[in-house]
């Protein structure tokens, strides 16, 4: 066994948190607040990462990157989440979209959305959710209808994160009804601007630019716009959860936040209840935990060998990391009178990351989905 | 990267797991239970046809990776033998094993051993073994000790380390079985017309349990990798207070899961639960480790992963 990530995934962390510390602002908490500037640190900072060949690493070297490892590729996901992913949204497009267009993208397509993802200038959004349709995706109802040489499409999503900011829509539609509903699923690439789509915000406790309805009518697209062959689009989705199997790392910043109390809290720690305390501790080894399993999964996956309760493990257990990690520190800070300068980004960034982890036993496949993963799995091995 | 065992270490705990079952698998334990003082006679056999004894767990990577798969094995059957405390034995101390003890109430599951054993407390503190008490319930004994040294915590393959992390593993294979007993439990046993296993309800509480495991399997691989680094000893600490919480979950749900068939001794799991008990309370307990834990850290949060 080998525990070291390697000199490369060292230097890289110690060079992102430099350029963290050079590029982002000491109070900020993420691009999606009411602030414009906030988002406009993230833009700057992707501009900085992809002239600095860091953006798209873990990008085949044809398409701009740099064939990173996946401990490479996991040091630059920890990193960033750790410190209030100062790439914005644009996570998402290094993360799945420009992988998948390589993999499922005409030439054109390639070329025309790959330059844009890799120098940081494009923001994308996820049109996958519907009212009726969450964690039963293929129940959807958003349909594209042959209109000659393209198609019309017509429906809502919705919890559409970013949809206010993004240039493009990763569009899931159904373009025909068969026997199963996972068949009978296209995905379209959507430029945003068009005026047959209508985006409202929904006010949430996460922030702004989380959530929000997508409302398509009758907008005309092309044959060109179709992202693989059309019906084929249930396949597509499959591969982009695979890219998201381990998703954000949700622990690297719950485990910053919780190294940093002590010294935040100076003399009021040793203050604090014993049990407080006492639960830091847990929570620093469930941090470890999580860490630990997505590196399994990480690995499982880079050599083939990945079974889908793997992933569900981990995810079981770093959302919940999340939100038990979230009340300790909630409870850490409400010990500090409010007020007091020395912990006020502290605070709100604990504050932060509570809103936020509501969320996590629900977003990217509810908590109950990846327990029934993982169930079958185990059933189904035995 | 390699975060996962050496195949000869998975081989050979696999071998281990087939002789452990040869020699008479969980009557092993039912045995010993009847008379404590035929431990060795049942047990030391079949570990030194495995070449036990010739694992070096503490300088010695492939034979750690060995000694800890070896364990597991031993904890699957619930194996009527320390045997992570055998290969826990300080190399500079002519003795036969090593405990680690609470400091104030020295406890361990040596009862019928004829062996001499080292103790060492959390802190390091290193004593042998001079006397133990009557058996207790999972061949617990009170243990009369005489002071040796403090060198137990010195260095980081120190005794501390390996004496906490070894039985973790024995521990973690206890887990193995008893879920294992418990899925075959529930896909036979039918309520309403249906499999248990059919049930959402049933299902879920699963779940809890598997990632408990899962995520002890890789806490214990990581402190088994970190002993001889300076933060050997957080790490085992880290990973004793998991292993400890992991057991909780894991025995209350496969309980809960086998219904009250579980209590009765003719099922396995009665066995293996009350036999987890030693590992899950000695030297410390829940609620004492993570005291502990909390207070060696004091404004250290655990290092090492995050760099």
């Amino acid at each position: 066994m080998d525990f070291d990530m390697g000199e490369n995934a060292t230097r890289l962390r110690r060079t992102l948190r430099d350029l963290i510390k050079t590029h982002v602002p000491g109070d900020f908490l993420g691009a999606f607040t009411d602030d414009p500037a906030d988002l406009e640190v993230a833009q700057r900072f992707c501009r900085t990462l992809a002239e600095q060949g860091l953006l798209c690493m873990s990008w085949p070297a044809e398409f701009g990157g740099r064939d990173a490892s996946v401990w490479e590729q996991t040091v630059v996901r920890e990193e960033m989440w750790a410190h209030h992913e100062p790439r914005g949204a644009q996570y998402m497009g290094v993360n799945w979209v420009g992988p998948i267009i390589m993999r499922h993208g005409s030439e054109e397509q390639r070329r025309q959305h790959l330059p844009l993802i890799a120098r940081g200038e494009v923001i994308w959004c996820q049109g996958f959710s519907e009212p009726e349709a969450g964690s039963d995706l293929a129940s959807l109802r958003t349909a594209a209808r042959a209109d000659g040489d393209g198609w019309r499409v017509s429906g809502q999503k919705i919890w559409t994160s970013y949809a206010t900011m993004a240039q493009w829509c990763f569009l899931l539609a159904r373009t025909s009804k068969e026997e199963k509903k996972q068949q009978g699923l296209t995905i379209f690439l959507v430029p945003m601007d068009d005026p047959a789509i209508q985006v409202r915000p929904i006010r949430a406790m996460l922030g702004p630019h989380h959530l929000n309805e997508v409302f398509f009518d009758d907008l005309k697209v092309t044959n060109a716009d179709v992202l693989g062959p059309v019906g084929g689009g249930w396949s597509i989705v499959q591969d982009v959860m695979s890219f998201e199997r381990v998703g954000i790392a949700r622990y690297a910043r719950c485990e910053r936040l919780l190294a940093a109390a002590p010294s935040i809290l100076g003399d009021r720690w040793e203050e604090l209840p014993a049990e407080l305390r006492g639960r830091w501790t847990r929570m620093l080894t469930h941090c470890r935990r999580a860490r630990l399993l997505a590196y399994r999964v990480v690995s499982l996956q880079s050599s083939g060998r990945i079974q889908p309760g793997d992933a569900a493990a981990y995810r079981i257990a770093v959302t919940r990391l999340d939100q038990d990690s979230a009340e300790v520190l909630m409870e850490i800070v409400a010990s500090v009178p409010r007020g007091d300068a020395s912990t006020e980004y502290y605070r709100a960034e604990v504050e932060d990351h509570w809103r936020y982890s509501q969320a996590s036993t629900v977003a990217s496949g509810s908590i109950e989905v990846q327990r029934m993963l993982l169930s079958r799995a185990l059933l189904a091995a035995s | 990267m390699i975060l996962d065992l050496g195949s000869e270490a998975k081989e050979y705990g696999h071998e281990a797991l087939r002789a452990f079952e040869t020699a008479g698998g969980d009557q092993l334990l039912q045995q010993a239970e009847a008379k404590p003082d035929t431990r060795e006679a049942l047990v030391a056999p079949v570990l030194d046809r495995l070449g036990a004894w010739d694992l070096d767990p503490r300088v010695d990577h492939d034979g750690r990776e060995a000694a800890a798969a070896l364990c597991r094995s031993a904890g699957y059957w619930a194996l009527p033998y320390p045997v992570a405390e055998r290969l826990s034995r300080p190399t500079d101390l002519d003795l036969d094993g090593l405990v680690v003890v609470a400091g104030d109430t020295p406890e361990a599951a040596l009862a019928g051993m004829q062996n001499r054993w080292a103790a060492v407390t959390l802190g390091g503190h290193r004593s042998r073994v001079v006397g133990l008490s009557a058996v207790g319930p999972g061949f617990v004994a009170a243990l009369e000790l005489s002071d040796i040294d403090g060198q137990g915590a010195g260095d980081g393959a120190g005794d501390v380390a390996l004496g906490v992390v070894l039985p973790c593993w024995t521990l973690l294979g206890m887990l193995d079985r008893a879920i294992e007993l418990t899925i075959a439990h529930i896909r036979l046993r039918k309520q309403f017309g249906q499999p248990l296993a059919s049930f959402q309800g049933v299902q879920f509480q699963l779940t809890d349990a598997e990632v408990e495991r899962t995520g002890l399997d890789m806490l214990a691989k990581y402190a088994l990798w970190s002993i001889g680094s300076d933060d050997a000893i957080d790490d085992a600490l880290a990973l004793r207070l998991a292993a400890i919480e992991a057991a909780e979950v894991v025995f209350r749900v496969c309980h809960q899961l086998h219904g009250a068939v579980g209590f009765c001794d003719e099922t396995t799991l009665s066995w293996l639960s009350r036999y987890s008990q030693p590992l899950r309370r000695l030297p410390l307990g829940l609620s004492a480790t993570r005291d502990y834990v909390t207070r060696r850290l004091g404004r250290r949060a655990l290092t090492g992963l995050y760099g």
